[in-house]
């Protein structure tokens, strides 16, 4: 007998037999053959290895789980559909979430490169008539765009983490409605390596020291250039 | 040695060893057989009678570059189950051997 016909037998044996989860007990004959091919054994020492199939179906009748189970498991069906319902809206939310932050990092990014290459478009950009104005202005906005980029990778990754999840909690919760092996809960928190982590730290507080530092010396400057504590009226900012 | 009473024999097997360590259902199968002489395919019913007695319960484990693997683990219950059953078997073929060393004697 070989691979095949045992498992055909076995199948049907216990099909006959009205056993349930015969998925769950294939696959523990399945593993067994693959653990033991590659030991060497050939398909049919193995099948012999095991025994009769018919005898092997016989066995599971003591060990049935019965119908309880059924009931157990549309009731957590259906707290998990109200429960995927509100998942469903939060992770959409969340979504919406890492979207703003890619724009914001992307715009912050873009109106630093403006001021720096004196690129304008349609004159959208509030003008910054000095020099070095502008260049304090270009660090602002290009620290700010890195500390929203590390942001909104971290986001994105938590994102992705939290959806793995609870998936993995959906996954469990009606394996265990049905008597089936669960998977360890997943961390929902985004699993960096050490190395990674301590480099996302380093970039974010130079960013965050530069931002700060560069915020406070464009107001100082354009407060000094202006001669006036409320320079974007001088500048004309904001106005049609 | 009827078959019957070599199941019950190693379900003390099964829980002797799962009381020690997580194992999952061919380490189980081999340690056993290697041990006793029985079938490799009588292992799995048992385990699965086991859990349905609650005396188990089975988690899946990510093996890195293979399918996840189901593991048992003894429950509070099995442990229990386990020491009781253990202490009744020792009694009894402690009491077995006492009877077949008086015949031994004459």
């Amino acid at each position: 007998m070989n691979r095949k016909e045992f498992i055909e037998t076995l199948t049907k044996k216990l099909r006959e037999n009205n056993i349930s989860d015969i998925d769950e007990i294939i696959a523990e004959y399945e593993e067994h053959f693959n653990f033991k091919l590659t030991d060497g054994y050939s398909e049919e020492e193995i099948a012999a290895g095991l025994g009769n199939p018919e005898e092997i179906a016989m066995q599971y009748t003591s060990g049935n789980i019965d119908n309880k189970t059924i009931g157990k498991k549309a009731i957590i069906t259906t707290g998990l559909v109200f429960a995927d319902i509100f998942a469903g809206a939060f992770f959409a939310l969340f979504f919406a979430w890492v979207i703003v932050m890619v724009t914001f990092t992307i715009a912050s990014a873009t109106v630093g490169v403006c001021y720096l290459g004196r690129f304008n478009i349609y004159s959208l950009i509030p003008p910054i008539p000095y020099y070095w104005c502008r260049i304090v202005y270009v660090v602002m906005l290009l620290s700010l765009a890195v500390l929203s980029g590390v942001g909104t990778i971290y986001c994105a990754a938590y994102y992705r983490q939290l959806m793995r999840a609870y998936g993995r909690f959906h996954y469990n919760c009606i394996a265990s409605a049905s008597g089936k092996a669960v998977f360890p809960p997943l961390n929902i928190r985004p699993q960096f390596s050490a190395k990674t982590y301590r480099l996302f730290r380093k970039i974010v507080l130079i960013a965050l020291a530069v931002f700060a530092v560069s915020f406070v010396l464009s107001y100082i400057l354009s407060a000094i250039a202006t001669g006036s504590l409320e320079f974007w009226h001088v500048w004309k900012w904001f106005i049609e | 040695m009827n078959v019957q009473y070599k199941k019950g024999v190693i379900e003390l097997c099964v829980l002797s060893m799962l009381y020690r360590k997580d194992s999952y259902g061919y380490d189980i199968s081999e340690y056993i057989s290697k041990r006793i002489n029985i079938s490799d395919g009588t292992i799995y019913p048992i385990l699965r009678k086991l859990k349905s007695e609650g005396l188990v319960t089975t988690y899946l484990s990510e093996e890195s570059g293979g399918p996840p693997r189901k593991y048992y683990r003894i429950t509070e219950l099995g442990r229990r189950q386990y020491l009781a059953d253990k202490a009744e078997w020792l009694n009894f073929i402690g009491e077995v051997n006492n009877l077949l060393k008086e015949d031994g004697d004459e």
